[in-house]
Protein backbone atom coordinates (compact mmCIF):
# COMPACT_ATOMS: atom_id res chain seq x y z
CA UNK A 1 0.00 0.00 0.00
CA UNK A 2 1.21 3.34 -0.80
CA UNK A 3 1.69 5.85 2.02
CA UNK A 4 0.21 9.10 1.01
CA UNK A 5 2.38 12.15 -0.87
CA UNK A 6 3.38 14.95 0.76
CA UNK A 7 2.71 16.49 3.93
CA UNK A 8 -0.66 18.85 4.46
CA UNK A 9 -1.38 21.92 6.38
CA UNK A 10 -3.70 24.39 6.37
CA UNK A 11 -2.52 28.66 5.69
CA UNK A 12 -3.77 31.58 4.20
CA UNK A 13 -3.55 33.38 1.03
CA UNK A 14 -1.53 36.14 1.03
CA UNK A 15 -0.75 37.10 -2.77
CA UNK A 16 -2.39 35.60 -6.22
CA UNK A 17 1.00 35.84 -7.89
CA UNK A 18 1.19 35.78 -11.99
CA UNK A 19 1.26 32.43 -13.92
CA UNK A 20 -1.96 30.97 -11.50
CA UNK A 21 0.12 30.94 -8.33
CA UNK A 22 -0.10 31.61 -4.85
CA UNK A 23 1.97 32.98 -1.95
CA UNK A 24 0.44 30.76 0.84
CA UNK A 25 1.29 31.83 4.57
CA UNK A 26 1.62 29.02 7.06
CA UNK A 27 0.85 28.92 10.54
CA UNK A 28 4.28 29.17 11.71
CA UNK A 29 4.58 31.91 9.58
CA UNK A 30 6.07 30.60 6.88
CA UNK A 31 5.28 32.15 3.32
CA UNK A 32 5.28 28.86 0.21
CA UNK A 33 4.59 29.61 -3.42
CA UNK A 34 1.63 27.53 -4.20
CA UNK A 35 -0.21 26.31 -7.45
CA UNK A 36 -3.63 24.68 -7.46
CA UNK A 37 -4.33 21.41 -7.35
CA UNK A 38 -6.28 19.70 -10.64
CA UNK A 39 -9.16 19.07 -8.71
CA UNK A 40 -9.71 22.76 -7.44
CA UNK A 41 -8.71 23.80 -11.59
CA UNK A 42 -11.23 21.38 -12.86
CA UNK A 43 -14.19 23.09 -10.74
CA UNK A 44 -13.37 26.21 -11.50
CA UNK A 45 -12.83 27.49 -7.85
CA UNK A 46 -11.45 30.59 -7.35
CA UNK A 47 -8.66 31.74 -4.36
CA UNK A 48 -8.35 34.73 -3.19
CA UNK A 49 -6.03 37.07 -1.16
CA UNK A 50 -7.10 35.92 2.67
CA UNK A 51 -9.16 32.51 1.75
CA UNK A 52 -8.00 29.95 4.20
CA UNK A 53 -6.78 26.61 2.21
CA UNK A 54 -5.44 23.17 2.83
CA UNK A 55 -2.36 22.48 1.15
CA UNK A 56 -0.22 19.74 0.29
CA UNK A 57 4.22 20.65 0.93
CA UNK A 58 6.22 19.60 -2.20
CA UNK A 59 8.07 16.62 -0.39
CA UNK A 60 10.95 17.33 -2.38
CA UNK A 61 10.87 21.45 -1.92
CA UNK A 62 9.34 22.73 1.64
CA UNK A 63 8.88 26.32 0.20
CA UNK A 64 6.30 25.08 -2.41
CA UNK A 65 3.04 23.43 -2.09
CA UNK A 66 -0.08 22.46 -3.95
CA UNK A 67 -3.84 23.93 -3.15
CA UNK A 68 -5.72 20.78 -2.07
CA UNK A 69 -9.04 22.77 -0.46
CA UNK A 70 -10.37 25.90 -0.19
CA UNK A 71 -12.21 26.58 3.12
CA UNK A 72 -15.29 28.59 2.54
CA UNK A 73 -15.13 32.14 4.55
CA UNK B 1 12.27 31.46 -5.24
CA UNK B 2 12.27 28.79 -8.22
CA UNK B 3 9.59 30.40 -10.62
CA UNK B 4 9.22 26.29 -12.21
CA UNK B 5 6.73 24.16 -10.43
CA UNK B 6 8.54 21.11 -12.05
CA UNK B 7 12.23 20.42 -10.79
CA UNK B 8 15.16 18.79 -12.15
CA UNK B 9 16.26 15.33 -10.77
CA UNK B 10 13.51 13.89 -11.25
CA UNK B 11 12.62 10.65 -10.12
CA UNK B 12 11.90 7.40 -11.35
CA UNK B 13 7.94 6.05 -10.59
CA UNK B 14 5.95 3.71 -11.20
CA UNK B 15 2.32 4.53 -12.46
CA UNK B 16 -0.70 2.88 -11.09
CA UNK B 17 -4.62 3.05 -12.01
CA UNK B 18 -5.80 3.07 -8.27
CA UNK B 19 -9.56 3.48 -9.79
CA UNK B 20 -11.31 3.30 -13.38
CA UNK B 21 -10.46 7.93 -12.70
CA UNK B 22 -7.61 7.61 -10.70
CA UNK B 23 -4.07 6.79 -11.40
CA UNK B 24 -1.08 7.36 -8.98
CA UNK B 25 2.54 7.70 -9.61
CA UNK B 26 4.55 5.84 -7.10
CA UNK B 27 8.56 6.67 -6.26
CA UNK B 28 9.26 4.18 -3.60
CA UNK B 29 5.65 4.18 -2.70
CA UNK B 30 5.74 7.76 -1.80
CA UNK B 31 2.53 8.97 -3.71
CA UNK B 32 4.57 11.83 -6.17
CA UNK B 33 1.51 12.66 -8.86
CA UNK B 34 -2.09 11.61 -9.22
CA UNK B 35 -4.17 12.13 -12.21
CA UNK B 36 -7.98 12.03 -12.29
CA UNK B 37 -10.43 11.96 -14.62
CA UNK B 38 -14.19 13.29 -14.22
CA UNK B 39 -17.00 12.94 -16.44
CA UNK B 40 -18.94 15.91 -16.73
CA UNK B 41 -22.90 15.77 -16.82
CA UNK B 42 -22.61 16.66 -20.52
CA UNK B 43 -20.53 13.29 -20.90
CA UNK B 44 -17.24 14.93 -21.74
CA UNK B 45 -14.46 13.65 -19.49
CA UNK B 46 -12.14 15.61 -17.96
CA UNK B 47 -8.71 15.30 -16.91
CA UNK B 48 -6.26 16.64 -14.32
CA UNK B 49 -2.65 15.88 -13.06
CA UNK B 50 -0.84 16.79 -9.90
CA UNK B 51 2.65 16.11 -9.96
CA UNK B 52 5.91 17.93 -8.88
CA UNK B 53 8.41 16.97 -11.55
CA UNK B 54 7.79 17.40 -15.49
CA UNK B 55 8.60 13.88 -16.12
CA UNK B 56 5.92 12.44 -13.57
CA UNK B 57 3.63 14.91 -15.25
CA UNK B 58 4.01 13.64 -19.00
CA UNK B 59 4.10 9.62 -17.72
CA UNK B 60 0.88 10.71 -16.14
CA UNK B 61 -0.81 12.34 -18.87
CA UNK B 62 0.48 9.53 -21.52
CA UNK B 63 -1.10 6.77 -19.18
CA UNK B 64 -4.16 8.45 -19.42
CA UNK B 65 -4.24 9.71 -22.63
CA UNK B 66 -3.28 5.65 -23.79
CA UNK B 67 -6.25 4.16 -20.99
CA UNK B 68 -8.64 6.37 -21.82
CA UNK B 69 -11.59 6.89 -25.01
CA UNK B 70 -11.56 9.71 -26.80
CA UNK B 71 -11.95 12.65 -27.08
CA UNK B 72 -10.63 14.15 -23.30
CA UNK B 73 -10.46 17.14 -22.33
CA UNK B 74 -8.63 19.37 -20.01
CA UNK B 75 -9.14 22.97 -18.57
CA UNK B 76 -5.70 25.57 -17.31
CA UNK B 77 -5.11 28.87 -16.63
CA UNK B 78 -3.96 30.48 -19.85
CA UNK B 79 -1.21 32.14 -17.63
CA UNK B 80 -0.38 28.72 -16.24
CA UNK B 81 2.37 28.81 -19.45
CA UNK B 82 4.31 25.21 -17.59
CA UNK B 83 0.59 23.80 -17.03
CA UNK B 84 -0.54 24.73 -20.65
CA UNK B 85 3.20 23.26 -21.89
CA UNK B 86 2.75 20.11 -20.62
CA UNK B 87 -0.69 19.42 -22.26
CA UNK B 88 0.55 20.64 -25.25
CA UNK B 89 3.82 18.16 -25.14
CA UNK B 90 0.86 15.28 -24.40
CA UNK B 91 -0.53 16.28 -27.85
CA UNK B 92 -3.52 18.47 -26.39
CA UNK B 93 -4.37 21.53 -28.70
CA UNK B 94 -6.70 24.57 -27.16
CA UNK B 95 -10.44 24.21 -28.54
CA UNK B 96 -11.69 26.86 -26.73
CA UNK B 97 -10.84 30.02 -24.53
CA UNK B 98 -13.44 31.89 -21.74
CA UNK B 99 -12.62 35.23 -20.16
CA UNK B 100 -12.82 35.91 -16.62
CA UNK B 101 -14.54 39.31 -16.17
CA UNK B 102 -14.64 41.09 -13.21
CA UNK B 103 -18.56 42.63 -13.36
CA UNK B 104 -18.93 46.03 -11.25
CA UNK B 105 -22.51 46.13 -9.19
CA UNK B 106 -22.53 49.53 -9.03
CA UNK B 107 -25.67 50.93 -10.73
CA UNK B 108 -23.87 54.58 -11.81
CA UNK B 109 -21.66 51.95 -13.81
CA UNK B 110 -23.62 49.12 -14.75
CA UNK B 111 -26.64 51.74 -15.87
CA UNK B 112 -30.42 51.18 -14.50
CA UNK B 113 -32.25 47.93 -14.49
CA UNK B 114 -34.96 48.65 -16.98
CA UNK B 115 -36.53 45.97 -18.56
CA UNK B 116 -38.55 46.05 -22.00
CA UNK B 117 -42.05 46.96 -21.95
CA UNK B 118 -44.61 43.94 -20.87
CA UNK B 119 -41.30 42.47 -18.81
CA UNK B 120 -41.09 42.25 -15.15
CA UNK B 121 -37.81 41.18 -12.93
CA UNK B 122 -39.08 39.17 -10.53
CA UNK B 123 -37.51 36.44 -7.66
CA UNK B 124 -38.02 32.84 -8.89
CA UNK B 125 -40.29 29.79 -7.79
CA UNK B 126 -38.97 26.41 -8.28
CA UNK B 127 -41.86 25.02 -11.08
CA UNK B 128 -41.95 27.36 -13.18
CA UNK B 129 -37.68 27.99 -13.20
CA UNK B 130 -37.61 24.36 -14.14
CA UNK B 131 -39.32 24.50 -16.71
CA UNK B 132 -38.04 27.60 -18.30
CA UNK B 133 -34.41 25.74 -17.63
CA UNK B 134 -35.87 22.73 -19.21
CA UNK B 135 -36.48 24.74 -22.48
CA UNK B 136 -33.51 27.07 -22.20
CA UNK B 137 -31.29 24.00 -22.39
CA UNK B 138 -33.32 22.53 -25.16
CA UNK B 139 -33.11 26.25 -27.17
CA UNK B 140 -29.22 25.99 -26.23
CA UNK B 141 -28.37 22.14 -27.18
CA UNK B 142 -30.09 22.48 -30.94
CA UNK B 143 -27.93 25.30 -31.67
CA UNK B 144 -24.21 26.27 -30.50
CA UNK B 145 -24.91 23.01 -27.89
CA UNK B 146 -23.80 23.33 -23.95
CA UNK B 147 -20.42 22.43 -24.72
CA UNK B 148 -20.05 25.59 -25.74
CA UNK B 149 -21.41 27.09 -22.50
CA UNK B 150 -19.13 28.11 -19.37
CA UNK B 151 -17.39 24.99 -17.86
CA UNK B 152 -19.47 24.92 -14.90
CA UNK B 153 -23.09 24.89 -16.39
CA UNK B 154 -25.09 21.94 -14.32
CA UNK B 155 -27.59 19.25 -15.45
CA UNK B 156 -30.44 20.92 -13.53
CA UNK B 157 -30.97 24.37 -12.00
CA UNK B 158 -28.09 24.19 -9.40
CA UNK B 159 -29.23 24.81 -5.85
CA UNK B 160 -32.24 26.74 -4.76
CA UNK B 161 -34.54 29.11 -6.59
CA UNK B 162 -33.34 31.96 -4.20
CA UNK B 163 -30.27 31.64 -6.34
CA UNK B 164 -32.08 32.86 -9.61
CA UNK B 165 -33.90 35.51 -10.92
CA UNK B 166 -36.67 35.97 -13.46
CA UNK B 167 -37.73 37.91 -16.26
CA UNK B 168 -41.97 37.18 -16.86
CA UNK B 169 -43.57 38.69 -19.52
CA UNK B 170 -47.11 37.49 -19.81
CA UNK B 171 -47.11 35.11 -16.85
CA UNK B 172 -44.27 33.29 -18.54
CA UNK B 173 -40.64 32.60 -17.33
CA UNK B 174 -38.64 33.93 -20.50
CA UNK B 175 -34.97 34.49 -18.63
CA UNK B 176 -33.13 33.98 -16.01
CA UNK B 177 -29.74 35.14 -14.22
CA UNK B 178 -28.14 32.65 -11.26
CA UNK B 179 -25.79 34.53 -8.85
CA UNK B 180 -24.08 31.95 -6.75
CA UNK B 181 -22.63 33.58 -3.88
CA UNK B 182 -20.14 31.34 -2.03
CA UNK B 183 -16.94 32.97 -1.85
CA UNK B 184 -16.37 37.13 -1.03
CA UNK B 185 -16.69 37.52 -5.17
CA UNK B 186 -20.16 36.05 -6.17
CA UNK B 187 -20.33 34.69 -9.82
CA UNK B 188 -23.19 35.12 -12.16
CA UNK B 189 -23.16 31.57 -13.04
CA UNK B 190 -25.80 31.54 -15.88
CA UNK B 191 -27.33 34.11 -17.30
CA UNK B 192 -30.25 32.96 -20.66
CA UNK B 193 -33.13 33.94 -22.20
CA UNK B 194 -35.26 32.24 -24.16
CA UNK B 195 -34.47 32.51 -28.02
CA UNK B 196 -37.51 34.31 -29.37
CA UNK B 197 -37.07 36.93 -26.87
CA UNK B 198 -33.51 37.95 -27.41
CA UNK B 199 -32.04 41.10 -28.47
CA UNK B 200 -34.90 43.31 -26.29
CA UNK B 201 -32.93 44.27 -23.46
CA UNK B 202 -34.08 41.53 -21.52
CA UNK B 203 -30.61 39.60 -19.77
CA UNK B 204 -28.92 43.14 -19.94
CA UNK B 205 -32.06 43.98 -17.17
CA UNK B 206 -31.52 40.90 -15.61
CA UNK B 207 -28.06 41.17 -14.83
CA UNK B 208 -27.79 44.88 -13.89
CA UNK B 209 -31.12 44.12 -10.99
CA UNK B 210 -28.35 41.06 -9.63
CA UNK B 211 -25.68 42.98 -9.59
CA UNK B 212 -28.03 45.69 -8.09
CA UNK B 213 -28.90 43.77 -5.27
CA UNK B 214 -25.63 42.84 -4.22
CA UNK B 215 -24.28 46.31 -4.70
CA UNK B 216 -27.23 47.30 -1.86
CA UNK B 217 -25.75 44.86 -0.04
CA UNK B 218 -22.54 46.32 0.17
CA UNK B 219 -20.37 44.02 -2.88
CA UNK B 220 -18.83 45.89 -5.16
CA UNK B 221 -17.55 43.23 -7.89
CA UNK B 222 -18.85 39.71 -9.19
CA UNK B 223 -16.93 37.72 -11.44
CA UNK B 224 -17.87 35.75 -14.95
CA UNK B 225 -16.95 33.80 -17.33
CA UNK B 226 -17.58 34.17 -20.95
CA UNK B 227 -16.76 32.27 -24.02
CA UNK B 228 -14.59 34.46 -26.38
CA UNK B 229 -16.66 33.66 -29.60
CA UNK B 230 -19.90 34.66 -27.65
CA UNK B 231 -20.42 38.08 -29.43
CA UNK B 232 -23.68 38.52 -27.44
CA UNK B 233 -22.19 37.61 -23.76
CA UNK B 234 -19.28 39.64 -24.59
CA UNK B 235 -21.17 42.87 -25.66
CA UNK B 236 -23.48 42.27 -22.75
CA UNK B 237 -20.73 42.01 -19.96
CA UNK B 238 -18.58 44.77 -21.39
CA UNK B 239 -21.49 47.37 -22.04
CA UNK B 240 -22.18 46.96 -18.38
CA UNK B 241 -18.56 48.05 -17.66
CA UNK B 242 -16.87 44.89 -16.98
CA UNK B 243 -13.40 43.95 -17.49
CA UNK B 244 -11.27 41.19 -18.38
CA UNK B 245 -9.15 39.83 -15.33
CA UNK B 246 -7.62 36.02 -16.65
CA UNK B 247 -8.45 33.56 -19.02
CA UNK B 248 -9.27 30.20 -19.25
CA UNK B 249 -8.47 27.59 -21.54
CA UNK B 250 -10.06 24.14 -22.62
CA UNK B 251 -7.65 21.98 -24.28
CA UNK B 252 -8.68 18.46 -26.21
CA UNK B 253 -7.04 15.24 -27.28
CA UNK B 254 -8.71 13.45 -30.37
CA UNK B 255 -6.16 10.61 -30.09
CA UNK B 256 -2.28 9.53 -30.75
Amino acid sequence: MASKGGIEVEGTVIECLRDARFTVELPNGHHVLAHISGKIRKNFIKILPYDRVLVELSPYDLNRARILFRYRN
Amino acid sequence: MNPLRFTAGEPAVEITRITPGLWHALDDDQVTGRGEAITRPDGRVFLSVDAWHRSVFDQLARTMLTSLPEPLHTVADETDHELVAGWRRAGMTIRRREWEYVVPTDPRVTGPAVPPPGVTIESADDGPLHELDRVIRAEVEETVGWQEMPAEVMVRPAGDASMYTVAVENGQYVGLVRVVQLTRLPRIGLIAVRAARQRRGIARALLTHALGVLHQAGIESASAEVNETNVAATALFEGIGARRATSTVELVHHGL
